[in-house]
């Protein structure tokens, strides 16, 4: 059915997630915009379907891939639900400034 | 004939006191409820005559079964009836002065707002009272024993108005209790040794005791101070004087004839375990002794009619005591069953003077009232010469059997202490005569004086002549055989008296311990030079207050004033109340106090400690939900961090 | 035979299903609201009357009328039913209760009235069910389930600090409870099996250490203790009391404190006996301190209800006196008083409910002399004084007088604690008689601007009083219908203890015995080390 990739490939892969799944951490902790921090995480989770995705060609089976899909299908759902969150919320405040929505502190 | 009819002895005036109860809810059958009491005490008076043709000296005592009461395990307590002769005596004061003072109250309470709730809780207090004495077992006694408090404290606050009458019956009833607790200790200690409280197995088991040892010793000191408590005895008296809040009538049923010789009646009762215990009966003398002079040296210096008597009340309890004390218990008996006589009369007599003054009590505010009320005027007489010890009269027969007991019983057992108590007991005879006909003669003699008093007795309108007038015939005619009985009582049942106690439980107790009466004083057999001395103790104290409250007032004036302090200290009743007051009832509210105050900020402190700590921990980890979505978003990321570089070290990659 | 089975879940259910019927019932009219409350009530009522035709009281240690209705088959988890006398009388006594509460509160309510008697029926399904549960998980849930009614009844209707004590009585008791639940469970996992009727945890005992024992006993008393109340750990019951509605009142201090005291009688002594043994002078000496140190505070209160509530910390001192005086007389002593003290303490709440609900007050400063004006309330209030006073020939004398007899005559406790607890009497007259004297006696005073409304009782209210009253004087002179059932339990749970034992010996008189040398060969071992350390520490 498929080759394994090379474990040389692999390697590049998991990088490439990782790097993905950095710039999207970092996105999220230092930006403070609703809809950015929420692509931010979208990227996130790319980042580790990447490496999911790697890891399954790499072990010959589908267990990483039924779960990017089950990821990509939560996500989307959740960006539907999500945006309609942050337009609820920004009809509310007017901003779009996560700092706004604190009122849950202890 | 069996004596099953004798169970309704206290049940007939329990129906009668549902029929009063009745009568209290509708004011057009008030009325009724004096005919009710009375007919029901006089029905329980026939029954106990009834049953007193049966129970005869040297017959078995017999038990009447009823129902069951308390069981649990082999613990019983019934509604079971005792009859002995001491039962017989008892009932006969009970029912027989009972109804004579019913008789008076029907007409002294008349128009009183309460009619039918007075004679509610008299009837109530005959079934208390005939219950304790029929009683077959300690507990039942104690029924009627708690019962008898209860009436005597709805009684004292009857005019509950008057905030002093709710605050004497409040002190009755608690210083009662505090008998009580004793005795019903007593009532456990006697079963934990004995395995019974009824009598009949309890003197059997006694009969075969030689000697008490140990917790069996205990116990009489246990009931004596229950005995104390009722009978107002130091040091429990305190509760007596303050009684005489309650309506005259009142006084004298529950507080001198019937209620508080409970106590002589329960060690009477007792007897047989009083007379193992080496110590025991001493100290009943002891107390009775100084309790029968401490009480007659306060009556000298009061000036309120009742309380005199009220004195005089705990005076002659004391008596009994000292007769029992002295194993004597012919004479404690005897001398209750004359004064129940003689007190209920002087009260009756002294509730006439209150009626016919519009409430005033206050000797210093009445004289020369012979004029105005004859029939009341001599009737008193006849009460005074009985309580003086005059004799002829019934209270010289009964005082002298007991001091010439006592006296036997200290040259006999060359016992100095009984002989002081002996002698003692005379002084308080001369006392005794002293005050009473200082009383009598400020009230009927002397020049004409009365300021009437300002009580309305409650009556809600009835009018008052403004002045002193005698009773009706209906009032006067019960104390007319009170009058009787004060003064050929102790002529007529001397004989009758000394057979039915000695046949009774109280009596063999004493019968094999007895002593033989030879000791002799003043060359004279003891019992003959105590008449003399007595006689002359009595006439001696009349005589001295005739000096003074009749012949020279003055010379009254001048004693008090050269001995102030001494009159002073007497006025106040040695100042027992006061101190009782802030020895025992402050501490203990302040303890109280205290106690609240702990309650509230110690203990209800520490469980709001143990609320806190969980809150306390939330506090400290409060600052780190900021709520801002960063922060959660970078600890998330430092914790998965630290997480992973733990797993690396861990497992070594 | 059919209703035999049915019976008991009929009595829980049915109280259960009337309250959940309630939100359903048509029509707006209150009246019509609290009819159908006090006819449901009255119907449990007379099924519980069924109990005292159906169960077999010549055998009255023996659980009767039982049945099982399976719950999770799977787990093997069954709501079990079952009664012995113990049981009868108090399901009784709360059947009773309740359509005298419901009734009391006509007038007393003015809000949310569906909510309020919605709320009275489930707690009195939960209270049965607490009674005839003989599986400690539907006794566990039972008594847990108590608390959201009442924390309702209290939190809604309450006076001014509602909310505070009913955050408090939810907050102590369940706090409690949860221990209670580990130590049924520990007892269930030393015992080997997740069997949790009580049949089955009655065996546990034979496999745990006297101090695995203790540890379990401790356990239990965190949750019983708390709720009965015992001394230290009584503070949630005054504010309780004081804040909740005339019927909390009346329903926690009738009922809900001897789900307390009959968890203590039913489970904790029963099944972990030689604990009992151990625990029995502790315990003791914590009623005692109790009884005095509630009454004294009594004696400081201003507050009628207070006083009153805190009379009730004394009372159920002599209730857990009596239970660990571990005899016959104690121990029925202690069922007697459970049920006295529901009868006289309810009445007095009541009573003091209709003041509360004329005046608006229930300062003993501002209320006073009411006998002149409201007599046949005097009458009533002076009546249940005397009863709760303990007075001989009413119901409470039957209670104390066998608890501090069973004291005093106890192995593992002894005179002592019957003499300290005396003082109890002493000061319960000091208390009482306080109120009366000032509430009932004396010149009247009535707060101002009611001075209309000192109307004395009405119908209604006699009606909801003369049944108690009848019941009080009743079981003061003749308290034998219920004191005859109750030997036989009483013995079972000395058997269990093994103070039977002890009992023999002590009653033959004159003799005394050395009890410890003269058992020691015949009870077990575990008991007799503990009953020797007591004893050698009291000399």
């Amino acid at each position: 059915m498929f080759e394994p990739i090379h474990s040389l490939a692999l390697t590049h892969y998991l990088i490439t997630g990782a790097i993905l799944f950095v710039l999207g951490l970092i996105g999220f902790v230092t930006r403070r915009n609703l809809i950015i921090m929420f692509l931010c995480t979208e990227m996130m989770f790319q980042g580790v379907s990447i490496s999911l995705v790697a890891f399954s060609r790499y072990h010959l089976n589908m267990t990483g891939q039924t779960f990017v899909i089950f990821v990509l299908t939560i996500a989307a759902a959740e960006a539907a639900l999500a945006l309609g969150l942050v337009v609820l919320l920004f009809r509310r405040k007017h901003t779009l400034d996560s700092e706004a929505w604190s009122s849950m502190s202890g | 004939m069996t004596l099953q009819f004798a169970r309704f002895i206290p049940w007939l005036p329990i129906v009668a006191a549902i029929f009063c109860a009745l009568c209290c809810t509708k004011k057009s059958w008030r009325h009724y409820a004096s005919w009710i009491c009375l007919a029901s005490v006089v029905g329980s008076f026939i029954l106990s005559l009834m049953a007193g043709s049966i129970i005869t000296p040297g017959k078995e005592a017999q038990t009447v079964t009823f129902f069951e009461w308390i069981h649990a395990g082999r613990f019983q307590a019934n509604f079971h009836y005792y009859f002995d002769t001491l039962t017989i005596v008892m009932l006969y004061v009970i029912t027989g002065i009972g109804s004579l003072v019913i008789w008076y109250a029907g007409g002294y309470m008349k128009g009183d707002r309460g009619y039918a709730r007075f004679f509610m809780a008299v009837s109530l207090f005959i079934f208390s009272m005939t219950t304790l004495v029929m009683a077959d077992n300690l507990l039942l006694l104690f029924l009627g024993w708690e019962g008898v408090g209860l009436c005597s404290y709805l009684l004292i606050g009857y005019y509950y108005d008057k905030p002093s009458a709710v605050a004497a019956g409040k002190k009755a009833f608690i210083v009662n209790r505090i008998g009580d607790l004793c005795f019903i200790l007593g009532i456990f200690l006697t079963y934990r040794e004995f395995g019974t409280i009824a009598y009949e197995p309890l003197f059997e088991a006694l009969a075969d005791m030689e000697h008490a040892t140990g917790s069996v010793a205990a116990i009489p000191f246990l009931f004596m101070l229950g005995a104390f408590g009722k009978s107002a005895q130091l040091p429990l008296y305190v509760w007596l004087p303050d009684a005489m809040e309650g309506p005259t009538p009142v006084s004298a049923l529950i507080h001198a004839a019937t209620m508080v010789t409970a106590g002589v009646y329960l060690i009477a009762r007792m007897m047989p375990m009083f007379v193992l215990s080496p110590y025991a009966l001493p100290v009943v003398a002891t107390v009775g002794g100084l309790t029968a002079l401490f009480a007659a040296t306060i009556a000298l210096c009061q000036y309120d009619i009742k309380r005199i008597f009220a004195y005089s009340t705990v005076s002659q309890l004391g008596y009994m005591f000292l007769g029992l004390g002295a194993a004597s218990s012919v004479g404690a008996v005897f001398h209750l069953f004359t004064h129940a006589f003689f007190k209920a009369l002087l009260f009756l007599t002294a509730g006439s003077v209150m009626h016919a003054m519009a409430g005033q009590l206050d000797l210093r505010k009445m004289g020369g009232l012979r004029h105005k009320m004859p029939v009341t005027c001599w009737l008193m007489f006849a009460g005074c010469l009985a309580l003086a010890g005059v004799p002829l009269f019934s209270g010289f027969y009964s005082k002298d059997l007991i001091l010439g007991d006592a006296m036997a019983a200290g040259l006999n057992g060359h016992n100095p202490w009984m002989t002081v108590l002996a002698w003692m007991g005379l002084f308080t005879a001369f006392l005794t005569a002293f005050y009473t006909f200082r009383l009598w003669f400020r009230v009927f003699w002397g020049p004409d004086q009365c300021v009437m008093g300002d009580d309305h007795h409650d009556d809600g309108g009835g009018h008052h002549p403004h002045e002193p007038h005698e009773m009706p015939w209906s009032m006067n005619l019960p104390l007319v055989f009170l009058a009787v009985g004060a003064v050929i009582g102790g002529m007529v049942c001397h004989e009758w008296m000394t057979t039915m106690v000695l046949s009774s439980s109280a009596g063999e107790a004493l019968s094999h311990g007895g002593t033989a009466h030879h000791a002799s004083l003043f060359g004279m057999d003891v019992h003959s030079a105590v008449m003399v001395l007595s006689i002359a103790a009595a006439l001696l104290g009349i005589a001295l207050a005739a000096w003074f409250h009749l012949i020279r007032p003055s010379a009254a004036d001048r004693v008090k004033q050269s001995y102030a302090g001494l009159c002073d200290l007497l006025e106040n009743k040695y100042f027992v109340d006061e101190l009782y007051d802030a020895v025992v009832v402050r501490p203990l509210k302040l303890i109280g106090s205290v106690c609240f105050v702990i309650d509230r900020l110690v203990i209800d402190g520490m469980v709001s400690l143990v609320g806190f700590a969980p809150r306390l921990l939330g506090l400290t980890v409060r600052p780190t939900q900021s709520g801002s979505l960063q922060g959660y978003g970078l600890s998330m990321v430092v914790g998965l961090a630290i997480m992973l570089l733990l797993v690396t070290l861990m497992w070594g990659y | 035979m059919g209703l035999d089975i049915a019976l008991l879940p009929l009595l829980v259910i049915f109280p259960l299903l009337s309250g959940l019927m309630l939100p359903f019932l048509g029509g707006d009219d209150p009246q019509r609201i609290k009819s159908f409350a006090l006819i449901s009530s009255l119907f449990t009522f007379v099924f519980s009357l069924g109990l005292l035709v159906g169960y077999d009281f010549s055998n009255s240690a023996e659980m009767g009328l039982v049945t099982d209705v399976s719950w999770f088959e799977s787990l093997g988890l069954t709501f079990s039913f079952g009664v012995d006398a113990i049981s009868i009388w108090l399901v009784l006594l709360t059947t009773l209760l309740m359509p005298l509460v419901i009734l009391g509160s006509f007038s007393a309510i003015k809000f949310r009235i569906r909510e309020f008697f919605f709320w009275l029926l489930l707690l009195e399904a939960a209270m049965i069910g607490v009674f005839v549960a003989t599986d400690i998980l539907f006794f566990y849930i039972c008594f847990e389930f108590t608390l959201i009614p009442m924390y309702f009844l209290i939190g809604i209707y309450g006076s001014s600090q509602r909310l505070k004590a009913a955050k408090m009585l939810f907050l102590y008791t369940f706090t409690g409870s949860m221990l209670t639940f580990a130590g049924i469970l520990y007892m269930a996992w030393c015992n080997g099996s997740w069997d949790f009727s009580f049949e089955a945890l009655s065996h546990a005992h034979e496999n745990m250490t006297t101090n695995q024992q203790v540890l379990a006993m401790l356990a239990m008393l965190a949750g019983f203790a708390v709720k009965v109340p015992l001394f230290p750990v009584h503070t949630w019951l005054p504010l309780a009391h004081t804040e909740a509605p005339t019927a909390g009142s009346v329903v926690l201090a009738g009922v809900l404190l001897k789900l307390g005291t009959y968890a203590l009688i039913r489970l904790a002594i029963p099944m972990l006996p030689d604990a009992a043994l151990v625990v029995a002078p502790y315990m003791g000496i914590l009623a005692v301190v109790g009884v005095i140190y509630a009454a004294l505070i009594c004696w400081v209160q201003k507050d009628i209800k207070k006083l009153v509530a805190y009379s009730s910390v004394s009372h159920l001192g002599f209730c857990v006196l009596g239970m660990f005086a571990l005899n016959v007389q104690g121990l029925s002593g202690s069922v007697m008083y459970m049920i006295n003290h529901g009868l006289s303490t309810g009445a007095l709440f009541l009573l003091i409910g209709m003041i509360y609900e004329r005046f608006h007050t229930r300062e003993m400063s501002q209320i006073q002399g009411l006998g002149r004006v409201m007599p046949i309330w005097a009458t009533f209030m002076v009546f249940f004084a005397m009863a709760s006073v303990g007075l001989p020939g009413l119901n409470g004398f039957v209670g104390e007088f066998l608890t501090l007899f069973g004291a005093f005559q106890s192995a593992v406790l002894g005179p002592a604690y019957a003499a300290v607890a005396g003082l109890g009497l002493i000061f319960g007259a000091i208390y009482i008689l306080h109120m009366v004297g000032k509430v009932v006696w004396g010149p009247v005073k009535i707060p101002q601007g009611h001075e209309n409304d000192a109307k004395d009782l009405t119908g209604r209210e006699i009606t909801v009083l003369l049944p108690l009253a009848i019941l009080c004087l009743w079981l003061g002179v003749y308290p034998m219908p219920i004191l005859r059932t109750l030997d036989q339990p009483a013995q079972a749970i000395m058997e269990r203890v093994g103070t039977d034992l002890l009992e023999e010996n002590q009653a033959k008189p004159p003799v005394r015995y050395d009890y410890h040398s003269h058992v020691r060969a015949e009870i077990s071992s575990d008991a007799t080390l503990t009953l020797k350390t007591l004893s050698e520490g009291g000399r």
